[in-house]
């Protein structure tokens, strides 16, 4: 038989035999990885899902014609949506403002895609249902009051139309908006009802963009426009967007913080099993030196069995920590999380690390004794 | 001689045992420390989130509306006079509200239009950092310098007592060519009045085409003393449930039990229903952009918190019960001798018991104080302000330690006694 045969022999017999110390051991660095794995998955996945539920504060951009007579085309439109990586893109809605008359009180309306606009502002209350096709309005809360219009009635719209003259429309309530902010003062409708009766086709007022970009990134879009378009002003909406960085960085140091005192713990309660385990395997130590065993030798076993354990471990770990972080995910971002192949060489290796660290120290304290003292167990 | 044999294996075993005593006392610190941070996370998040300004404003009931709800009676009942405008006098109320606690900073401003070089300009006046003294006796310091916390401060916030600086919008401030350290002459009907430019802002919104003075100078300017437009509150909130959502709708529809819950829950619409009690003829709405997104984040990182730490108690209970497993295992010898020498079972488990959970106390006493230490320290690096000790951690924390060391050891115990002495001794 050689040596190596030997040596395998021994630590997988080692492994077999001891099933129930084994198994305590291997649920220890199983435990540990697992917990490992899954913080660091959810840790490097937080940014990016956090950021997505930052967007619930709606724009982060507008884009404005660069002065008050111009307007925006679809086409302006298409190309700064192909500036940003698709993934990115949460919503984009343009918007055409025109004054109109109600009950002969001058008030302002709104044309947009309402699909996109369920994008960009989500935080968007509406009591009934939202416009959906080009007879219907949704109606802000103010403008509601003021003019008594109610869900489902109907009111008349004055415009001026492409001749000059005022002309009426009518047009069904489909909801009443309710945001707490400007927009209660507006009524909205799409775009092409909005065209219709203006009598012509108008470009954009403002585009008002959701990017789950940070704020830096942002930024270089911005830049990046203002010099490639022409006649586009990009602004930032500072408000969301250097408020986010703040609260969003805060957040990202929550979980590191979380992960690092977890992990640090973990590891430690990882190691003192392993040494419990080890410290109980004094007698074989001892036994082996008598028959004639090098230090090294003996410590080359350990060696070996705390690197199959860390292995075996780690990998359980790997599978249950992926689950845990997928579990964590769907249930706070009902998304599934991102996996990340670069964790698994540092899960395993920091569970190999710690479980053979961990054997390694009380067999060093074994070796250096007597073996004689050591069989009389003392 | 029971307590005898408990004190020689503690002190005879002492390395051992102070091993499991240091797993359990990591358990525990981690138990505490994460379910501290997590009963807290809720409370330091909303503060963060607090940099996204007002989550309710507060207007004036609209004249229309009045005219509206009073016209079959003849329009003389004196609503029409006080319908446009809020009184600054009343401001101080809103903090004696039944959540004025939570109430972090509020704002009132006063909207006029001025002429600035032949152009007429929106001008606001605001409390900068204000000290209000109320009823009570307390004062309180507010105004919009911890609002906003977004814009960019080219120069100096000001002061409420300067009445005559300024603080000029950026596209304003280039369009109209104005640096920090000009004057400023404005004019309004009434005459003209200079200001001294001390700072000028991005907000990156329609302030910027805005000039922001001093309420009392804005209210001077208008010739409207006590007259406020509107307020900005940003209070701390509990995200809205299904009984908020009602309440939000008609707080008249709920039950007097369901009105009593509402009415003493911090949710946004309950504030602003409160704040609407104290001032006259007011509306106040709820931002939906703040406070529906703030409901959104906080529940979110709630969760999030509350799986984390759930995982660690799992990672930990289970790191506990198997090291005591392990080290109650490798007793066999000496639980074979005892029962070679007549040992009863019940007598052998309580000896090995009562050691297990003596160690297992001073462990856990011991890491709990550890935890709120490492509490402390993720509290002070993230969000600047310690973490709240709850005291409901502890029985927590206790009937964790204690029942995971039970389930440790109790199994591996009874498999120990039921091995025969002689087997055990021989070496099997």
């Amino acid at each position: 038989m050689t040596k190596q045969k030997m040596y395998l022999r021994m630590i997988t017999s080692s492994l077999l035999r001891r099933k129930s110390r084994m198994l305590i051991a291997l649920l220890a660095v199983a435990i540990g990885a697992t917990i490992l794995f899954g913080l660091a998955t959810i840790y490097v996945d937080i940014p990016q899902q956090m950021g997505q539920e930052f967007r619930s504060y709606g724009a982060n951009i507008i884009f404005l014609p660069s002065s008050e007579e111009e307007e925006l085309e679809d086409e302006t439109m298409e190309k700064i949506r192909a500036m940003v990586p698709e993934k990115q893109v949460v919503g984009m809605a343009p918007y055409i403002y025109e004054n109109i008359r109600i009950n002969e009180l001058p008030f302002m309306a709104a044309g947009t895609d309402i699909e996109s606009v369920k994008t960009t502002s989500p935080y968007w209350y509406v009591s009934g249902e939202w416009p959906g096709d080009e007879t219907q309005v949704l109606a802000g809360k103010e403008l509601a009051d003021t003019v008594g219009a109610k869900e489902g009635e109907e009111i008349s719209i004055k415009i001026e139309g492409a001749d000059g003259s005022m002309t009426e429309h009518k047009f069904r309530v489909s909801g009443i908006l309710q945001t707490g902010g400007n927009e209660e003062d507006y009524v909205f409708l799409s775009r092409e009802a909005l065209s219709q009766i203006m009598g012509r086709e108008a470009g954009i007022d403002v585009i008002e963009c959701s990017f789950s970009l940070p704020q830096d990134e942002l930024k270089a879009l911005s830049d990046r426009v203002s010099a490639e378009l022409e006649g586009v002003t990009p602004r930032l909406v500072k408000r969301v967007t250097e408020s986010e960085g703040t609260v969003l960085t805060k957040l990202q140091a929550l979980v590191l913080l979380v992960t690092i005192v977890v992990l640090g713990l973990t590891m430690v309660c990882v190691a003192t099993t392993m040494m419990a385990v080890v410290v109980e395997r004094r007698k074989e130590i001892g036994l082996k030196k008598a028959l004639g065993a090098s230090n090294s030798g003996i410590t080359r076993d350990f060696l070996g069995e705390g690197f199959f354990l860390g292995l075996l471990g780690g990998g359980l770990g790997i599978g249950l920590g992926y689950l845990f972080a997928r579990a964590v995910s769907m249930s706070v971002f009902s998304r599934p999380v991102f996996f990340h192949p670069v964790l698994i060489p540092i899960t395993l290796g920091v569970a190999v690390g710690v479980t053979v660290l961990a054997c390694l120290l009380p067999v060093r304290r074994a070796t250096d004794v007597d073996p004689a003292v050591v069989l009389k167990g003392e | 001689m029971f307590w005898r044999m408990v004190r020689g294996t503690i002190f005879r075993q002492f390395s051992k045992m102070l091993m499991i005593a240091v797993t359990i006392a990591l358990g525990a610190s981690l138990a505490t420390a994460m379910l501290n941070v997590m009963f807290d996370v809720g409370d330091k998040v909303n503060q963060e989130l607090k940099t996204y300004g007002a989550n309710i404003t507060v207007l004036p009931k609209t004249s229309s509306l009045i005219s509206d709800l009073y016209e079959t009676e003849d329009g003389s009942d004196g609503a029409q006079d006080t319908g446009q405008y809020l009184k600054e006098s009343e401001l101080g109320k809103i903090k004696t509200i039944f959540w004025a606690y939570n109430i972090v900073d509020y704002a009132p401003y006063f909207n006029t239009n001025v002429t600035l070089a032949g152009k007429e300009v929106p001008l606001t006046g605001t409390w900068f950092s204000y000290t209000l003294d109320l009823p009570t006796g307390e004062s309180v310091t507010s105004g919009i310098n911890n609002m906003k916390t977004w814009w960019d401060v080219e120069g100096e916030w000001l002061t409420d007592a300067e009445e005559d600086t300024a603080m000029v919008g950026s596209t304003l401030a280039e369009s109209a060519g104005i640096k920090v350290g000009d004057t400023i002459s404005v004019e309004v009907a009434a005459g003209n009045r200079d200001f001294t430019v001390k700072a000028v802002f991005v907000s990156g919104d329609e302030s910027d085409d805005a000039i922001y003075v001093p309420l009392a100078a804005a209210q001077a300017l208008a010739g409207k003393e006590d007259a406020v437009s509107s307020i900005d509150v940003s209070a701390l909130t509990t995200p809205d449930n299904d009984l908020a959502r009602r309440a939000a709708k008609d707080p008249s529809s709920l039950s007097v039990k369901d009105m009593e819950t509402w009415y003493c829950t911090a949710y946004v619409s309950s504030i602003a229903y409160q704040i609407e009690e104290v001032i006259t003829d007011s509306v106040a709405k709820s931002v939906r952009q703040v406070s529906e997104s703030e409901g959104a984040i906080l529940d979110k990182t709630q969760l999030l918190m509350l799986l984390i730490t759930i995982l660690s108690l799992i990672g930990s209970a289970l790191g506990i019960s198997n090291l005591v497993t392990a080290s109650v295992m490798e007793r066999s010898k000496e639980i074979g001798l005892i029962k070679a020498l007549g040992g009863k079972n019940g007598a052998i488990s309580w000896l090995v018991l009562t050691e297990i959970l003596l160690t297992a106390l001073v462990g856990g006493v011991g890491g709990y104080f550890a935890g709120i230490g490492f509490a402390q320290i993720i509290g002070h690096t993230v969000f600047g302000s310690a973490i709240s000790v709850k005291p409901m951690v502890i029985p927590m924390v206790a009937v964790m330690v204690f029942a995971v060391t039970m389930i440790g050891s109790i199994p591996s115990i009874r498999l120990l006694l039921r091995l025969r002495p002689a087997e055990v001794l021989h070496g099997r």
